[in-house]
């Protein structure tokens, strides 16, 4: 995995965000950014070049699930595409089924443990190569 | 509701012949004085029925307001309650911050001495195998002087750990205004059950009773707590993703 890359991370917990941050650190990731709602990530997103999103679901604003509908109909090719890891408390099958039909590239229950974010993050770019 | 013994009586079935013979024969204004007769009876005993419910409800509310509990529920408790578990998300904010503060800090400093110690103990294998020289060995002694100065950054760690094992005092306060908030809700629950016997309304079946608008996001998962169709930690996400091809 490339260490070097642009991450935002999406919770309205700014605990949970610093949580995240602090992980993702630990693996070696530096360059990461936040935002407290789908509404301020998007914006960001769009201006912002990065190379993953790591979202909650349940947020004000602007939900996890419609910030990933928005980022896959986004008219930009590599936003696009973007890597999406959802972190949620959310644990109902038809919500995790919708995630993944609406493009999810990871689904990560909370609470969860260092080495499940780092499983499923290896796991994103071993697919996408 | 009429009882059926009351409406056919000697008298109304005599009322109905009339009624019949008045209408065979063509007597409309006799046939109708009948039945406006028959009507203002049957609107006489509905009225007395009606009386007696409002008469029965209008008791059932009295007796219930009369019960204070259920004003001073509304007025203090609820909102009294509201207070206290917003001041448990604000000291459960500030404990997650302390301690994120805490763990922030000391993570630079142990990842700092690790990282030093590494470089010494490669330096030290050197030393010991005789591969080092003179100039080498002047640096390595150098090294670890200023590796011992560092390892003072240690009592700062340990402050941090004390600040992190501080932080967890918020457990016993949130856990006890909790408990007071739930035997609250134990007695809103029960006034709430008499007010609905009271008002005869039927009790809606367990199971639908308790669902929810769809729309509405269930959040984390309860132990204890029946969840419809959820899924129970990330191994059964794994496998529900797999299944579905993922």
């Amino acid at each position: 995995m490339d260490t070097e890359m642009k991450i935002l991370v999406v919770d309205d917990f700014s605990t949970m965000r610093r949580i995240i941050k602090n992980l993702l650190r630990d693996l070696g990731f530096n360059n990461t950014d936040e935002a407290d709602d789908g509404l301020t990530a998007l914006p960001m997103l769009k201006t912002g070049k990065y190379d993953l999103l790591v979202t909650d679901w349940n947020m004000p604003g602007m939900q996890g699930i419609d910030l990933l509908k928005a980022v896959r109909a986004d008219a930009d090719e590599s936003l696009k595409n973007i890597p999406v890891l959802m972190v949620t408390a959310e644990q109902k099958k038809e919500q995790i089924i919708e995630a993944a039909q609406a493009g999810v590239n990871g689904y990560i229950v909370k609470p969860f443990t260092a080495l499940i974010l780092k499983e499923k993050l290896e796991k994103i770019f071993a697919r996408i190569g | 509701m009429l009882e059926d013994n009351e409406l056919i009586t000697d008298d109304n079935i005599a009322r109905v012949k009339d009624l019949l013979a008045c209408m065979e024969k063509g007597h409309e204004e006799d046939a109708i004085e009948i039945i406006d007769e028959l009507t203002s009876i049957r609107e006489t005993e509905l009225y007395q029925d009606m009386g007696k419910l409002t008469r029965e409800l209008h008791d059932a509310i009295s007796n219930f307001g009369m019960d204070d509990s259920i004003n001073i529920m509304a007025e203090q408790s609820i909102p009294d309650a509201r207070e206290r578990l917003n001041y448990v998300i604000s000291k459960t904010d500030e404990a997650a911050n302390a301690t994120l503060e805490a763990v922030e800090e000391s993570i630079p400093i142990c990842r700092n001495l690790n990282e030093q110690a590494s470089e010494l103990h490669v330096s030290w294998n050197k030393f010991i195998h005789r591969e080092l020289s003179e100039d080498e060995f002047r640096n390595l002694s150098k090294d670890i002087s200023q590796f011992f100065k560092k390892t003072d950054d240690l009592g700062t760690v340990k402050e941090h750990l004390t600040a992190v094992l501080l932080a967890q005092e918020y457990q016993d306060l949130t856990g006890q205004i909790i408990k007071k908030v739930i035997n609250l809700v134990g007695e809103v629950e029960d006034k709430l059950i008499g007010l609905i016997q009271i008002t005869g309304a039927p009790q809606a079946d367990k199971a639908e009773g308790s669902s929810s608008d769809s729309s509405e996001l269930d959040g984390p998962v309860v132990p204890g707590l029946e969840h419809k169709d959820t899924v129970s930690g990330q191994d059964e996400v794994d496998d529900l993703l797999s299944s579905l091809g993922f």
